[in-house]
Formats: C-alpha cells, structure tokens, sequence
C-alpha cells in the first residue's frame, strides 16, 4: 500500500501526501511551486509541462505520483542552475527562440534530453525530438535553430 | 482508495486478484482521465514484466517495457521497433508500454497491427493459472478483452524469426501525437520467388484489428507472378472484408486509406 510518496526533486528530498493517483504535473506546481512546470492541455498532446523523470523526458501530466516515487524528477526549476541551461538560455534569446514562453520550459527539457543522447543533431532529429512539444508563436524553425546553436556553441558541455 | 507498488510478479498478481485496483503500466491512457480517487497497481518496479528476453520460441516482451526500451531493442523484430518509434512523441514513448497498448483495449492501439501480423501471442497470469492465448483471441470486441479481473498481461511473446520484409504505416492528422486513422502492418516471407507467408492487418479501421489468414492464403505458396494474377481477386477479397465503422473520419476514407496501403505493400513486396 502507498502511504506517502517520496522521490527527490531538483537534488532534494521530497514528500507527497496528496495521494498516489494525483499527476505529477499538479503536485509540481501546486504543491512544490515549481510552476515552470506549464499546464496546456492534461492529455499528453503538448509537451508543456515535460519534466526529467529519471533522465527521461516525460509529460508530468501523465504520471501519476505513485509512479514517480524514488524516482528522480528535474524540471526547469532545477535545470536553470545547470551551464547546459546556460548555453540553451543563451541561443534562444540570441534567435528569439521565446515569444509568450508558454512551451518554452518543455522545449528547453526535450533539448536538453535529445543533446543528451545526440550531441550533435541534424535539423530532422532535432524536429524528432521537439516533436511532443507544441509552440504556437515563433512557429518551430527559431527553436530548431536555436537548440542546433546550442549544440555548437556548447561544444562539449553535452 | 488504496494504490500499491509491487517488486514482484507474485505480489503484483495478489493486489489484482484483491481486486479494486487498476493496473498501470505507463499510465499514458489512463492519466488522461487522471481520476485522482484512482487506485492503481504500478507495475514498473516488476522485474518479470520489465525485460525483453529470447527462448527458444520466442522473443517475450515484458507487457511493461516501453515504447522507446521496444525501439531500442534489437532483439525485437524490425517492424515492431518501427512501429514504437512512430508511436506520439519522446515524452509518451518512454511512459507508454505495450501491455498498456494492449490492455486498453483500443482497435487504435498502434502495437496491435504489428502483433496481429506477426501472430503474438499473450502471456496472462493470475495467482490461479497461467495462460497463453493468440492476441487475436484476447481482443474480443470493442473495449471487450479475454482478461478475467485478476489477470494481468505478463508478456507479448513475439514468434521468432518475423519477416524483415515488412511495410507499417499508419495515417493521422499529423506525424507526431495524433490518434490514427488507419494503421496498417504487412509482413511477406517470399523466398525463390515463391510467397511462403503473407499476413496484413488494419488497425483504427473497426472495433477490433482485421487480420484475415483466409485472404492472406490466397498469395501463401505461389510464385510471384501467381500472386500477380491473383492480386486483384485477394484485393477485392479486402474490400469486402472491411468495414469501417464511423468514427472521426467517414468510413469512406477509411476504406480508401485501407485499400491504398495494401495495394502499396503489395507493390513493395514486388507483387
């Protein structure tokens, strides 16, 4: 039986008792303030509210709590400390990556996580690996461009 | 309501034969409704369901791996991994299982195609038995599974040795995260030029995946110019097999997309 959830956040432990069956993506922003962490459509389609769960990308709209505990979450709250955070921060504003910044917490994670398996990507697989995320302002290609300046101009960080 | 997480399969199959809870693979189906009064079996930490392993007939699919461990696997046949890589996105493919796919019980499931043609079969246990049924005779109609309430999908068992000479396809709004409208997997075996297996499925088209082994034994056994001359016959055997059901998009469309994609697997296969 799951009594409370445990799991370790951004480094630190923490503790969930709002029951096991409750999304990760509400236990985030509601009850840890972590509110980086963006709700756009609670049914996996838009890549808002993606977090790290154990270096995986995932929608922490479709983890339930009970899922997450022992495990490893990192959203943007914990990334931004990050010199990898620093190198993308840098190449989406260089190419105006961001307008209302809705996605751009998700896109930032789902770069992180494809650099992390593919450091050098081609425009294609950058396209694959943002392909869960949604941006309804800039259109894709400033982001594309920025997360494959990123990948230059961080050199080696990935 | 009371959630659990099991560390084994023993003390998995005794929480579903309490019964009450719900067995939660990747929860990527299931947290869309996200009722947060659920209570829910996780099964990620069951080592039994989590591994993708070889036998001596079979290449068994933990029913909790997931779509990107599937993708990534090469034990896993061709066709399979395709299909889990074309499944929504990155963040849902490293929830999604398979036996979630299949436990859902949707004719939507882009899996199931691929384990209709290739003949899968379905490891269900529960504390009384063991059983392994082809998937064709798990899925009994819409939504309607053969999984009794203390049963949980153990392992997808993948016949050795699939076909590599495969076509999946599946059509939707768009490439990534859209619901198909039409799925569809082909696997021909033809070897001298003589077709020795042919096995196609539709999924997303009616309540349960078409797969028909009467049509596809029109083309078992002949030469590839046989199969030619009969080609017509085996497609107009199809275009009577299937009936759309209405849905998002008319059944005519569905009906159109289905037949295209299998004159153009067949056109693949040289046929």
């Amino acid at each position: 039986m799951i009594r409370e959830v445990v799991f370790n956040l951004n480094g630190e432990t923490a503790v969930w008792n709002g029951g096991p069956a409750a999304r990760l993506l509400d236990a985030l922003r509601d009850g840890f303030r972590n509110t980086g962490v963006k709700c756009g459509c609670r049914e996996g389609e838009c890549g808002a509210c993606a977090v790290i769960l154990d270096g995986m990308l995932v929608n922490s709209c479709m983890v339930a709590m009970g899922r997450a505990g022992g495990s490893e979450v990192m959203t943007i709250e914990g990334y931004k400390k990050t010199e990898r955070f620093a190198a993308l921060d840098k190449s989406f504003a260089s190419v105006s990556a961001v307008q209302c910044g809705f996605c751009t917490p998700g896109m930032v994670l789902a770069a992180e996580c494809l650099l992390r398996e593919n450091p050098r990507p081609d425009e294609g697989e950058i396209r694959a690996g943002i392909s869960g995320n949604l941006c309804r302002c800039t259109g894709y290609n400033a982001i594309v461009k920025a997360i494959s300046s990123a990948a230059k101009d961080g050199e080696g960080l990935w | 309501m009371v959630s659990y997480l099991p560390v084994s399969l023993n003390e998995a199959l005794e929480y579903r034969g309490a019964g009450g809870a719900i067995p939660y693979g990747g929860g990527t189906d299931l947290m869309i409704k996200g009722d947060k009064d659920a209570a829910y079996i996780f099964l990620h930490k069951v080592p039994e369901m989590r591994g993708i392993i070889e036998d001596d007939k079979y290449i068994r699919i933990g029913a909790c791996c997931t779509f990107t461990e599937v993708a990534g696997n090469p034990l896993c046949p061709a066709i399979l991994r395709e299909a889990a890589l074309q499944i929504a996105a990155p963040a849902i493919r490293n929830l999604g299982t398979i036996g979630g796919n299949i436990g859902n019980g949707s004719p939507k499931a882009d899996s199931a195609p691929v384990f209709f043609a290739a003949g899968a079969k379905l490891r269900l246990m529960s504390l009384r038995a063991e059983r392994i049924i082809p998937i064709k005779e798990f899925y009994l109609g819409r939504n309607k599974l053969s999984l009794e309430p203390d049963e949980l999908i153990v392992e997808v068992l993948m016949p050795k040795h699939v076909s590599s000479r495969y076509y999946y396809r599946k059509v939707g709004a768009r490439e990534a995260l859209a619901i198909s409208r039409v799925s569809f997997a082909g696997l021909m075996d033809i070897k001298e030029g003589r077709v020795m297996h042919c096995a196609v499925s539709f999924g997303a088209v009616s309540d349960v995946i078409i797969r028909r082994d009467d049509i596809d034994a029109m083309l078992t056994g002949k030469t590839v110019s046989e199969a030619k001359a009969v080609k017509q016959a085996y497609l107009n055997a199809y275009n009577t097999a299937i009936t759309p059901i209405r849905g998002r998009v008319s059944e005519k469309y569905r009906k159109a997309v289905c037949m295209n994609l299998l004159g153009d697997f067949l056109a693949a296969m040289g046929i």
